[in-house]
């Protein structure tokens, strides 16, 4: 069982603390929120646990393995993929293809194999197909497998984006507002899933602005304000919280 | 038929090599590397090559081969210090490397010939040979697409930091393109060699850049099919417009002004990409 941990997390940007002492854990098979105002430095925390961003002090681990300094890509083979606020979908590729570079960390096929199309390379890409198509099902996307992905609805354009991250299998999946400017029904829909994925063994660290989704969702709840964390407990603890009542209700 | 091959002969010659090239310098921009190395790596082929069978008496069978193989190793070592680099300052970093083997070439007259190049290579390479080389090259990139590294390179092309997301070594990646692209491009310096007679350092200059280049926006960068196709007509186009006589130039310079400008994608691409979308817009 791997848990992702943060461990007094600080990032500067110059003079700005986008991050300031920040210590949380996300455990295998629940979904953890990450809740706080706009600018409150959740993005952040997602690029410094990605590798995008190197920290400024702190550190970060995944099981028993060091990922403070490790490169972007060393943290997806490790078992960590995310999906982006601001959308990042390979937009010129077909659906279909833009979830098949998701299996790359299971692609054991070697260069050579790749290079001359031998038949284990080929098999790979079938395999590959058979489970995208399981994905695609599963969220409800099969008819637009041959669309190319830039054109798509940005609600189709974001399930897109996460039947990309859960093609890498990961151990923990970061979602940053993965329900922003969807309906209820849409929201639920993806809801469920998230659910099931945690049943699975999955750990899911939920970063959203919708309360309401958040509350029904999430076991445990890490409040951030301005860098800081300001909060943390199950949902009802934090609805109650008068720290959390002024800082991001706005009451 | 025979008479059309013997008449054409040359211009399917020049087709079938700079094809080759073409294919050398798709593969790195389908990576998203923008180098423009191919050149020089092709010149280190070709002299390897010639100078193998000329001065050791190595079989072309082997020489040729050992060219590709110098490109390749080439390719590798500049990849290096070119994985910090991107964009345009990856153009001129190879822009560079362009210009260094062109002065060597020269500077080492002893070896190289300079700029007098190498004259007398016996010619053993002709259609028969160039066309199964690049039906084979072809299959190579054609599957490399199809497989785990075109996934990895196309994924690299459109957003470096979503492969990188997703596992993919964007360092190593980068590097196994350039090598192919290098080795390609040595092959192909190496049968042009033992095509020609003849070898001068310049025919691996700025012309080849511009050409090869040009090959691969005219016809399109995502499809196989792109680069060959715009070889093809950018090599027949001097010849279909034979009676513009000296307004040639200026004819290739506006169509390709045109394709950039209505097709930026290049022509094939940009024709698959209209069927494709007829046949989605279907109910
Ligand atoms: N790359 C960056 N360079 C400078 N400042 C940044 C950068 N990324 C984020 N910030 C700043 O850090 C703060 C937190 O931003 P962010 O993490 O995006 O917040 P959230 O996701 O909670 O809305 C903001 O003030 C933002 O302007
Ligand atoms: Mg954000």
């Amino acid at each position: 069982m791997t848990t992702l941990v943060l461990d007094h997390v600080t990032k500067r940007f110059g003079g700005l603390v986008a991050t300031n002492d920040v210590s949380l854990a996300i455990p295998p098979a629940r979904i953890t929120g990450v809740i706080g105002p706009n600018g409150a430095g959740k993005t952040t925390i997602v690029n410094l646990i990605t590798g995008m961003l190197p920290l400024t002090a702190g550190a970060i681990r995944l099981g028993g393995r060091d990922l403070t300094h490790a490169a972007a890509h060393e943290v997806g083979r490790a078992g960590i993929a995310r999906t982006f606020q601001n959308i990042r979908l390979l937009r010129e590729a077909s659906v279909a293809d833009n979830i098949m570079v998701g299996f790359h960390r299971h692609e054991a096929v070697s260069v050579t194999a790749s290079l001359f199309g031998l038949p284990s390379a080929r098999r790979e890409t079938a395999r590959i197909r058979v489970r995208t198509q399981a994905l695609l099902e599963r969220f409800g996307m099969q008819r637009f497998a041959d669309h190319p992905a830039g054109a798509l609805a940005y609600g189709h354009q974001r399930r897109v984006e996460m039947m990309r991250a859960l093609a890498t299998e990961p151990d923990i999946l970061i979602l940053d507002e993965p329900v922003a400017g969807m309906n209820d029904v849409e929201a639920r829909e993806l809801g469920d899933i998230f659910e099931d994925l945690a049943r699975s063994g999955m750990g899911i660290m939920l970063i959203e602005h919708n309360m309401r989704f958040v509350m029904r969702l999430c076991a445990n709840i890490f409040v951030l304000d301005g860098g800081r964390l300001i909060a943390e407990g199950p949902p009802d603890a934090i609805a109650a919280d008068p720290a959390v009542i002024t800082a991001y209700l706005g009451i | 038929m025979i008479k059309f091959l013997a008449a054409y002969r040359p211009l399917i010659d020049l087709f079938l090599l700079q094809s080759g090239y073409a294919l050398s310098q798709y593969i790195v921009l389908r990576a998203g590397v923008f180098s423009i190395a191919s050149a020089g790596l092709a010149a280190i082929g070709a002299y390897v090559a010639a100078l193998l069978t000329m001065r050791l008496g190595l079989s072309p069978i082997l020489s040729i081969p050992i060219g590709a193989v110098a490109g390749l190793a080439s390719a590798l070592l500049i990849s290096w210090p070119l994985a910090r680099l991107r964009g345009v300052y990856q153009a001129i970093a190879t822009l560079a490397f362009v210009q260094i083997v062109l002065s060597l070439n020269l500077y080492a007259e002893a070896v190289t010939g300079g700029a007098m190049g190498l004259n007398g290579i016996p010619s053993l390479v002709g259609t028969w040979t160039l066309l199964p080389v690049l039906i084979g090259v072809g299959y190579v990139v054609t599957a490399v697409n199809a497989n785990k590294l075109g996934r990895a390179f196309e994924a690299m092309r459109q957003d470096e930091a979503v492969a990188a997301s997703l596992g993919v070594s964007v360092t190593l990646n980068q590097s196994i393109a350039f090598g192919l692209s290098g080795a390609i491009a040595g092959l192909y310096g190496g049968l042009e060699a033992f095509h020609s007679y003849a070898l001068e350092p310049n025919q691996f200059g700025f012309a080849f850049v511009v050409a090869t280049l040009s090959y691969v926006v005219f016809g399109g960068r995502r499809s196989v099919l792109g680069p060959i196709i715009g070889t093809a007509v950018l090599v027949a186009l001097p010849e279909l417009a034979r009676p513009l006589a000296e307004n040639r130039t200026l004819a290739y310079g506006v169509l390709l002004m045109l394709v950039i400008n209505f097709m930026p994608r290049g022509i094939v691409d940009s024709l698959l990409e209209y069927v494709h979308r007829r046949r989605m817009a279907r109910p």
